[in-house]
C-alpha cells in the first residue's frame, strides 16, 4: 500500500492553488515533487500532513485517511526553516520528540547519534541562534526524523547547504530509505532528483503536468539525447573535431540527418536531440564516414532539467534560477562560471 | 463520544508545550524582576497599617483642659477623659486597639496650649469657665472639622459634665447623679445582616481586598495575555510554527501555551501571597516591638477559604482570557502588530474591570449577581462577591461551571482561528478574516 493523493483541490479566496492533484508514492521509495515557485508544492505537502484540509479530494497512507493517522506517521521539514533561537539544540530536539511521543532518554540518545553522524556533536549544548543557517538546517532535519516517521516530507531540503552537507544529507536520505521509510521532497536542483528519486511528479499552477517513475517520464518525452566528441587525425580535439575556421556551418552535416536537432555546441562535446523515429546510430555512422576518430558517443535520455523546462516553461525556470541565485552561494558560483563560459565564447 | 476526544487529546502534548513555555518564561530576567517587584509591593501593602500607626494615624487624641472653675466636685480633666474613652469604646467595639483613645491633660497656660494646637502637638484645648447664669461655659479650640467624630464626642462629654454640675448645684446626691449617667441598654438589630457588615470595621478591609484582587486580575490578564499573544506571533515570525503545527494539533499548542503561562502567572500569585504572609507575620512582631502590647493586626476577611477561591477564579479567569489572546497572536506575524490585534481584548478585560468597581459598591444588586455568572465578567465579579457578600454554595458551582464552559467554548473558537491564523503570513488581520477562519475549513 502506498501514499495516495487523490484529486485534491484547494482554493485560497479567489486563488485556485491546487486543481485536482493526484499522484501516488510507493513505500520505501524516494519521490520528487517538482514545480516552479508558487506551483502548489508546499500546499500539497501541507494537505498531505493534514495541516491544511483540501476543498475536495483525499489523501491516504496505507489505506487510512490522513486525518485519522497519528501525527508521528509524518516527519516534516518545512521550507521556511525555524527553531526556537534561544533554546539549546538538545532541548529543542527533545521538545519536538516529546510532542511526537518519544521518551526523553530515547530522544537524547537518538539525537546525539544523529549529531555525530552530521559531524556536529559539539553543538549539543549550544543555543540554536549561535549556529549557522546550514547547521540549523541539519538540526531541523534531525527534529523531523527523531520520532522515526514512516513518511518523511521535506520542502527544499538541500537549499542553503554547502556541497559537503548536501552529501551528508543525501547519505541520510538513502539510509532512511534503506530503513524502509518513504521520502518525499521538493527541490529546484534537478541533479539531486536524478540522483535520488525513483519517481517524480511535476506540478505547474496547481495541476500535475508530469508524473511517474523517472525512467518512464524520460521515455515519454519521445526522444533521446546523443552526446558526441571527435578528434581529428592531427590530434586536435574539439567538440566535433572541427577546425576553428570551419566553425558554424561545419556542423551542418549533423543537422542534415533526419530527426536530429543540435542543442549544444561545446568545445568538449556537442549534444543533439534525436526524435523517436530516428536511429541514433546513424549519427555515429555519419561521423565515422567523415574519417575522424570518435572519442565519445553517448545515447542518453533527456535530462530532468530539460523535461522540467519543457513542461513548465522557460520563463518559470529562469525565474527559479533568479530566485535561487539570490538565496544560495552555490548557485551564485554557478552563475559566475556561466558568465565565464559566455566570456570565453 | 468522538466529539469529546478533542478535549482528551489535549494531553500529553499540551503538557509538553506548557512545560517549555513555563521554563522559558520563568527563567527570563523580566519575569524575575517583575516577580520581585510585585512581591515587594505586596509586602509593603501588608505593612502599611503598621506604618500608619507608627506615623501617628492611630495615636490617642491629646486634649488640654484649662479650667478656672473652683467650686467643682470632680477634676474636669479626669472626668472628661473617662467619659470620652467610655463613649469612644462603645462606638468602636472590637476594633482591637488597646489603651485609651483620649488623653486629657490639665494646663494652666492656655496661650502656649493654643500654640501647641496650632503646631499639631495637641489635638485641642478645652477651656472651662462660669457663665453669668452659673452654668459651665466651654470653649473648644481645635483644628477639628465641624462634623468630626472627635468634636461630637468632646461636645457630648462636655454636656455630661455641665449637666452633672447642674445636678450638683441643685443638691442631687452624688449616688443619684451616678445613676442618671448610667448607660442605657440599647441594641441595634440590622434588618439586612449582609448590608450591616458594610457599617462594620470589617467592610473596609474586605473592600480593599476585593479592589486589590480585581486590579491584580486585570493586570495579570493584560500582562500575560500580551505575553501569550507575543509568543505566538514570535513563533510565527521565527517560522518554528510550521514544525510545531505538524507535530501537534492547534488545540494542543494553544492550550499548552495558555497553561504554561497560566502556571507562570500562578507562580507569581503564590510569590505575592507568600510575601503578603511574611508581611503579616512581620507586622505582628514589629508592632509588638515598636508599639508594645498586643498590636498584632489581622485583616478580617482574609481566610484560607477566600484566598483559595481567589486562586481558583484567578486561574480559570486567566485561562479564559489568555486563550483568546493566543488566538489573536496567531493572526499576526510581527511583534509590532500584537498590540493592535490584542486591542479589542484589552477592552473586554477593561469592561469587566471597570464594571467591577461599580459592582463593589452595590454588591447585592440584581445585575451584579447575574453578571457574576457570565463568563469573562465572572472572574472579576464573583471573587468580589465572596468577600463582600455571601454567595450560596450553588452560586459558586454555577459561576465556576460557566467559567469552564467559557474556557472550552473559547478554546474551540480560538483553535480554529489559530489553525488558520498560524499559516497566514502578511495578511491584514481583519474581523472578516477571523470570521472566515472560524467558520471555514482549514
Amino acid at each position: 500500500m502506498s501514499l495516495v493523493v487523490d484529486r485534491i483541490s484547494k482554493s485560497f479566496g479567489p486563488v485556485r492553488a491546487l486543481d485536482g492533484i493526484s499522484f501516488s508514492v510507493e513505500p520505501g521509495r524516494i519521490f520528487g515533487l517538482l514545480g516552479a515557485n508558487g506551483a502548489g508544492k508546499t500546499t500539497t505537502m501541507r494537505i498531505v500532513l493534514d495541516i491544511l484540509r483540501p476543498d475536495s479530494g483525499a489523501v491516504t497512507w496505507q489505506g487510512t485517511a490522513n486525518a485519522e493517522l497519528p501525527r508521528r506517521t509524518w516527519g516534516y521539514l518545512p521550507e521556511e526553516r525555524g527553531l526556537y533561537p534561544r533554546m539549546k539544540v538538545i532541548d529543542v530536539l527533545r521538545f519536538f520528540a516529546a510532542l511526537y511521543g518519544v521518551p526523553d532518554a530515547d530522544a537524547t540518545a537518538e539525537a546525539e547519534d544523529w549529531l555525530e553522524r552530521f559531524r556536529v556533536p559539539e553543538y549539543r549544548d549550544r543555543k540554536v541562534e549561535e549556529l549557522s543557517k546550514g547547521n540549523q538546517q541539519k538540526i531541523q532535519f534531525i527534529a523531523a526524523i527523531l520520532h522515526d516517521p514512516a513518511v518523511l516530507i521535506m520542502d527544499e531540503p538541500f537549499s542553503g547547504l554547502d556541497p559537503v552537507n548536501v552529501q551528508l544529507l543525501k547519505e541520510a536520505f538513502l539510509e532512511m530509505r534503506d530503513r524502509g521509510k518513504t521520502l518525499i521532497f521538493s527541490t529546484h536542483q534537478m541533479e539531486q532528483v536524478e540522483e535520488l528519486c525513483e519517481a517524480i511528479t511535476i506540478i505547474d499552477r496547481g495541476r500535475v503536468v508530469e508524473s511517474g517513475p523517472l525512467r518512464e517520464v524520460k521515455r515519454r518525452m519521445g526522444r533521446q539525447v546523443v552526446r558526441l566528441a571527435m578528434e581529428q587525425a592531427d590530434g586536435a580535439a574539439s567538440g566535433a573535431g572541427l577546425a576553428e575556421a570551419e566553425r558554424g556551418d561545419g556542423l551542418g552535416w549533423i543537422e542534415e540527418i533526419p530527426g536530429v536537432t543540435l542543442t549544444r555546441r561545446g568545445e568538449d562535446y556537442v549534444e543533439m536531440h534525436v526524435a523517436s523515429g530516428a536511429d541514433p546510430e546513424s549519427i555515429l555512422q555519419a561521423a565515422l564516414a567523415r574519417g575522424d576518430r570518435v572519442t565519445r558517443f553517448e545515447i542518453a535520455d533527456p535530462s530532468l532539467e530539460e523535461i522540467f523546462i519543457e513542461r513548465v516553461g522557460h520563463r518559470a525556470i529562469e525565474e527559479e534560477r533568479h530566485l535561487a541565485g539570490g538565496r544560495q552561494e552555490r548557485d551564485a558560483s554557478a552563475a559566475e562560471s556561466a558568465q565565464e563560459e559566455v566570456a570565453a565564447r | 463520544m468522538k466529539r469529546l476526544t478533542w478535549i482528551t487529546d489535549l494531553f500529553p502534548n499540551a503538557y509538553y508545550v506548557a512545560r517549555r513555555e513555563y521554563l522559558i518564561r520563568t527563567r527570563s530576567r523580566t519575569f524575575a524582576i517583575l516577580t520581585i517587584g510585585i512581591a515587594l509591593v505586596g509586602l509593603a501593602l501588608t505593612l502599611l497599617p503598621l506604618g500608619i500607626r507608627l506615623i501617628g494615624g492611630d495615636k490617642p487624641s491629646r486634649i488640654a483642659v484649662y479650667s478656672t472653675l473652683t467650686n467643682l466636685s470632680v477634676d474636669p480633666a479626669t472626668t472628661l477623659q473617662a467619659s470620652l474613652n467610655a463613649s469612644s469604646a462603645s462606638d468602636q467595639s472590637g476594633s482591637g486597639s488597646s489603651g485609651p483613645r483620649y488623653i486629657l491633660v490639665p494646663t494652666s497656660n492656655p496661650a502656649s496650649a493654643k500654640d501647641e494646637v496650632s503646631s499639631d502637638k495637641l489635638d485641642g484645648l478645652l477651656s472651662l469657665s462660669r457663665a453669668t447664669d452659673g452654668d459651665i461655659a466651654f470653649d473648644y479650640f481645635s483644628k477639628d472639622s465641624p462634623t468630626s467624630q472627635r468634636l461630637a464626642l468632646v461636645r457630648q462629654a462636655a454636656g455630661s459634665l455641665a449637666v452633672a454640675d447642674r445636678l450638683q448645684r441643685a443638691g442631687v446626691p452624688a449616688a443619684d447623679r451616678g445613676r442618671i449617667f448610667a448607660p442605657t441598654a440599647f441594641v441595634a438589630t440590622p434588618a439586612d445582616p449582609v448590608a450591616a457588615r458594610r457599617n462594620q470595621d470589617q467592610f473596609v478591609p474586605s473592600y480593599i481586598l476585593a479592589t486589590v484582587f480585581v486590579i491584580l486580575m486585570f493586570m495579570a490578564i493584560q500582562v500575560y495575555g500580551n505575553w501569550v499573544a507575543a509568543s505566538v506571533a514570535e513563533e510565527k515570525n521565527s517560522r518554528v510554527m510550521e514544525l510545531l503545527i505538524s507535530a501537534a494539533t492547534p488545540r494542543q499548542l494553544l492550550f499548552g501555551k495558555v497553561l504554561g503561562n497560566g502556571a507562570a502567572g500562578l507562580t507569581q500569585y503564590l510569590v505575592v501571597l507568600v510575601a503578603a504572609a511574611v508581611g503579616f507575620i512581620l507586622q505582628g512582631r514589629l508592632s509588638n516591638a515598636l508599639l508594645g502590647g498586643s498590636g498584632a493586626t489581622t485583616i478580617p476577611g482574609v481566610t484560607p477559604f477566600v484566598l483559595g477561591w481567589f486562586g481558583v477564579f484567578f486561574v480559570t479567569g486567566f485561562i479564559e482570557y489568555t486563550i483568546l489572546y493566543a488566538a489573536a497572536g496567531s493572526m499576526v506575524s510581527r511583534q509590532e502588530d500584537v498590540q493592535q490585534i490584542a486591542g479589542p481584548l484589552t477592552f473586554l478585560g477593561l469592561g469587566g474591570y471597570l464594571l467591577s468597581f461599580l459592582a463593589i459598591n452595590v454588591i447585592d444588586a440584581g445585575w451584579v449577581r447575574i453578571l457574576s455568572f457570565v463568563p469573562f465578567i465572572s472572574p472579576f465579579f464573583f471573587p468580589a462577591r465572596i468577600v463582600l457578600s455571601d454567595p450560596a454554595p450553588w452560586e459558586y458551582a454555577l459561576s465556576l461551571a460557566l467559567t469552564l464552559v467559557g474556557i472550552l467554548g473559547g478554546l474551540w473558537v480560538a483553535a480554529r482561528i489559530y489553525a488558520a491564523g498560524v499559516l497566514l503570513y502578511g495578511q491584514r488581520p481583519t474581523i472578516r478574516a477571523m470570521w472566515r477562519a472560524t467558520v471555514e475549513q482549514r
